[in-house]
């Protein structure tokens, strides 16, 4: 086990430097001069100077690359170009928003979506597993930007039950709440359609099985069959497909929280790259990709937890 | 349904007129029809049949588990004052697993991977809720004790991969015994097993039987095994019972036609090696289509007109015997049916000289001197890592053997001894670590695989699963003439080849347009064969030819095998573990155990003056299909031991019943004896 986390994350590692040297790229890829780039055409002379200075901009690219590394790996993201205060700071203050999305969003899903896949699976063809059909394809077919709008000119706009931007007043749990719903159903909406096709493909290979056909025999109750022993076995493919997941979500919430307009790390994202903010894009990026890795590494570990066969062969 | 519902009071379960259709795409299926037989109470009764017979739909039928598509279109399962078949869910639900219980064909299957036999075994006593959970654990850990295995109290907390095949069947049958059950089911309990574990478990059973005063029903297609444990037998053809009695007058005095020819094409029972394999020739009926007369007169040896127009007379003798067939009663009944037991009543065409004496030449076709084989089982950075330093297994020990052109080389050997490797090694497949493998005196040992595509013409593979084998998305004639496209053969007219070959497999020319999953495992052997066959190869290896096939199909495939070769002058290595069908075909025979060949020589040498112990283990450990040669012992206990701990002497010192000091201090080499056997023995039996 400790073998396999330092092999995780040694691999984390290489992927983490990885994507800092693709970003790094991008950014010199774009022609011109980044300072002049950053700072906008009207910037002085003497500005943009200066900031190439603060910005290490005249060493090169190579030694750009060390330099933020180096400091990266002490939690040092750089500045702001606008307002000098450190990214990391700035990213902090975000991301708790963007998890709480992220975590409802997904945790609503999870909960409906699972055990409609489980009911869809023991009873093949019923109504219900039609019903769970139709509505899986056409809410993964809809984009959550979509349904973002639709809920909310329909629940804000329209019914007025839930209001229809910001965060909510800090220190307020109840206001945050009520500002958490609307994002949080239309980015897990599509989600409900996924993991309930997904657990209804699995329950329905793992329900031919010999041994539930074992568990049957020996009279254990329907209910103990299906989730005590079926789920427990078909949940482990779900469990990789939700870690995935977090990512693509961390993605697209960068839509609801622009139709939200919500502060989050997606929203801090598009202002920064509108506002060629780059470091803030850079540090944003870094930190989406970092807690991806994070998540699939949880997963991985999850399956080892359900699984004793995966577990020994760590 | 008769109206006489009193039953016999030694009658624990009476199954009455039973029939189940299931619904198929194809159609109805009438799988099972008008089945009747009593369960007698303390008795262990055995349903025999083969693929397709409908024996394993009676067994869910009584637990009502049927499957989803099935209806049960009448009849009724008596057990005390219910009847199964028309009992609610939570009532049988109630009955399975605490008075009625199962043991599962396939042990490795059958058990959940992801949860411990403590808890498993605790979930079968659920239904006793002032039971407490420390109670149910030390309950759980007595009855593992009981079925034998080591170490209860530490074993229940492990995982089913854990055990091996033969220790997870016991853990089976220690679930199915743990809530007390009257009546235990055992579905195919030993198929999955190696020969030696099948011999324990089949004691185990018996033991247990009498121990706990237990009824026991076997379902099982194994003559042997349904002989030696069994007290009476069900037959059932094609979803008839057509004849049950007491275990007696079934193995020594069968009545129904199809009976006899079941006893007399089981390898293990024909002592005479120097003829053809009786078989019964033909197929099991398509059961969607309307049914008159005999169920078995298509295939029957003694089939008359009437036979295939009007049901046949149900004879019966006493509480349990009953048989079904015109010969035994009314205008056709034949005085002299059924003939002494020594009479041949099936395959009399097919009767002859096997095969004519082989001209013995010098060079070998095959030879493979000192080979080994290795596995890595830890990688380098986590050997480092961990401190270990023995990083690779020996799958294949020092391995020395040849073929000659027209001679048949069987290779037996429990699962893990390394056979199906020492295949796949031949056909440079597997890489070697040392030795040499030569073919027609030309060393090919680890060849680069461009030069040695070539030799594989020469040499072709029989493979162990055969539908799992061909792709399921091509047709037959695509499929047997694959060969020559994959070698890129031109100047051939495929469609003539394919002809040709399925010609020489006896597969009639209308299959060439099926496809894999419309075959029947027979048909699909024969593809196998006219793929191996397609360049003319010299050589042919075959893993377990004959596994997964009926009694009366498994003979038509070995004298298939056999009369290809006497044409073509081909050299077969036979690998498998079913002693009685190598010793049908085999010249030679070479006994692995982890590995390693502890004996080799001449078939009939070998099988009747044993020179190894664990060889006299593989001879004794098959069940005879004789009720009256029951053994009384088990010859070897223990299992194989894992690759990763060798013993240090020999490797069979661990279960050897003669193992001394020097068993297990020093490993016994290769000796040649003075006619030519080679054994790995300290203290050859007989010497």
């Amino acid at each position: 086990m400790l073998y396999y986390l330092t092999k995780r994350l040694g691999l984390s590692a290489v992927v983490v430097c990885l994507v800092v040297l693709v970003l790094f790229s991008l950014l010199h890829l774009i022609p011109g001069d980044p300072a002049t780039i950053a700072l906008g055409p009207r910037a002085t002379p003497e500005a943009i100077a200066r900031y190439a200075e603060k910005m290490h901009l005249d060493e090169p690219v190579w030694r750009q690359f060390m330099i933020y590394v180096a400091n990266a790996a002490t939690g040092d993201l750089g500045l702001d170009v606008f307002s000098d205060r450190p990214v990391t700071a700035i990213i902090m203050e975000r991301i708790g928003f963007t998890l709480a999305l992220v975590g409802t969003g997904m945790g609503w899903a999870m909960l409906l979506g699972i055990p409609l896949g489980c009911l869809a699976a023991v009873k093949p063809n019923s109504w219900l597993d039609r019903i769970t059909g139709v509505f899986s394809v056409g809410t993964i077919a809809v984009p959550s930007f979509l349904v973002s709008i639709w809920a909310l000119l329909i629940f804000a706009v329209h019914l007025r039950w839930l209001p229809a931007i910001g965060a909510g007043e800090p220190g307020d749990l109840g206001d945050q709440v009520s500002h958490l719903i609307l994002p949080a159903f239309a980015i897990g909406l599509s989600w409900v359609g996924y993991l309930a096709r997904m657990v209804r493909a699995s329950m329905l290979e793992v329900m031919g099985e010999n041994y539930i056909r074992s568990a049957r025999a020996f009279g254990l109750r329907p209910r103990r069959v299906i989730f005590g022993y079926a789920l427990r076995v078909a949940i482990l493919p779900t469990i990789t497909l939700i870690g995935m997941g977090f990512g693509g979500m961390i993605s697209s919430t960068v839509f609801a929280e622009i139709i939200f307009a919500r502060p989050g790390i997606g929203k801090l994202i598009f202002d920064a790259v509108t506002a060629r903010n780059f470091p803030i894009v850079q540090g944003a990026v870094l930190v989406a990709t970092g807690l991806y890795i994070l998540v699939v590494l949880i997963s991985d570990i999850l399956i080892a937890w359900f699984d004793p066969r995966v577990r020994e062969s760590l | 349904m008769p109206k006489d519902a009193t039953h016999a009071p030694d009658t624990l379960l009476d199954v009455r007129n039973l029939s189940v259709d299931f619904r198929t795409p194809r159609g109805r299926v009438k799988a099972l029809r008008d089945i009747s037989f009593p369960i007698r109470k303390n008795r262990i009764i055995g349903i025999v049949g083969e693929s397709g017979s409908g024996k394993s739909t009676v067994l869910w039928a009584l637990l009502g588990l049927l499957a989803k598509n099935a209806e049960v279109t009448s009849g009724e399962v008596r057990f005390g004052d219910r009847d199964l078949l028309h009992a609610s869910e939570a009532q049988l639900r109630a009955t399975r697993g605490e008075e009625i219980s199962v043991v599962f064909q396939d042990p490795m299957t059958s058990q959940i991977p992801v949860l411990t036999y403590g808890r498993q075994m605790r979930d079968i006593l659920y239904r006793r809720p002032n039971v407490t959970t420390v109670e149910k654990r030390r309950m759980a850990v007595e009855m593992l004790g009981k079925v034998g295995i080591p170490d209860p109290d530490k074993r229940i907390d492990q995982y089913p991969h854990h055990f091996s095949g033969g220790m997870r069947q016991r853990a089976g049958i220690a679930m199915a015994l743990l809530t007390g059950p009257q009546l235990l089911l055992a579905d195919e309990p030993t198929t999955a097993l190696d020969v030696t574990m099948e011999a324990q478990i089949i004691h185990l059973l018996q033991d247990l039987q009498k121990e706990l005063d237990a009824t026991v029903v076997v379902v099982s297609h194994n003559l042997g095994l349904i002989a030696e444990l069994c007290d009476d037998v069900v037959v059932m053809y094609a979803g008839e019972v057509i004849e049950a009695g007491e275990v007696h007058e079934i193995f020594h005095n069968a009545q129904h036609p199809y009976t006899r020819a079941l006893l007399e094409c089981d390898p293990a029972r024909i002592d005479d090696v120097s003829r053809k394999l009786p078989v019964i020739p033909g197929d099991i009926p398509d059961l969607t289509k309307p049914l008159s007369g005999c169920i078995y007169a298509s295939r029957c040896q003694r089939a008359m007109p009437i036979c295939r127009q009007q049901t046949p007379p149900t004879i019966t003798r006493g509480e349990m015997s009953l048989a079904r067939c015109h010969l035994l009663d009314g205008p056709h009944h034949d005085p002299d049916w059924p003939p002494p037991l020594d009479v041949m009543t099936v395959g009399k065409g097919e009767a002859g000289a096997r095969k004519p004496a082989r001209v013995k030449r010098d060079d070998p076709l095959l030879e493979v001197s000192d080979l080994n084989v290795q596995f890595e089982t830890v990688g380098p950075l986590r050997a480092r890592l961990k401190g270990i330093t023995q990083r690779h297994v020996d799958a294949v020990l020092d391995v020395s053997l040849s073929v000659a052109p027209g001679e048949t080389v069987g290779l037996v050997g429990e699962s893990g001894s390394g056979k199906t490797t020492l295949g796949r090694t031949v056909l440079n497949l597997v890489p070697a670590r040392s030795g040499s493998v030569k073919f027609e005196g030309r060393e090919i040992r680890n060849m680069p695989e461009g030069r040695f595509k070539p030799l594989r013409r020469d040499m072709a593979m029989m493979f162990q699963d055969p539908v799992g084998s061909l792709s399921p998305r091509k047709s037959v004639r695509a499929l047997i003439t694959e060969p020559f496209q994959i070698h890129g053969i031109s100047g051939v007219n495929l469609d003539d080849e394919a002809e040709r070959l399925a010609d020489m497999v006896r597969l009639p020319k209308p299959f060439l347009s099926r496809y894999p999953h419309e075959l029947s495992g027979g048909q699909a052997r024969r593809v196998g064969v006219a793929r191996a066959l397609a360049l003319n190869p010299k050589l042919i290896i075959a893993d377990e030819p004959t596994a997964g096939l009926d009694v009366s199909v498994q003979g038509e495939i070995l004298n298939l095998m056999t009369d290809l070769q006497a044409e073509h002058g081909l050299g077969y290595l036979v690998i498998t573990h079913n002693l009685p069908v190598v010793r049908h075909i085999a010249d030679r025979l070479a006994i692995m155990y982890l590995g390693r060949i502890v004996e080799e020589g001449r078939t009939a040498e070998v099988f009747n003056r044993p020179v190894h112990p664990y060889t006299q283990a593989l001879v004794e450990g098959v069940p005879q299909p004789d009720p009256d040669r029951r053994r009384v012992h088990v010859s070897i206990s223990g299992e194989v031991p894992s690759l990763l701990n060798r013993p240090k002497g020999c490797d069979f010192a661990t279960r050897c019943p003669y193992a001394q000091d020097r068993c297990r201090a020093e490993k016994p080499p290769h000796v040649t004896m003075a006619d030519g056997r080679r054994h790995a023995c300290h203290f050859p039996l007989g010497q």
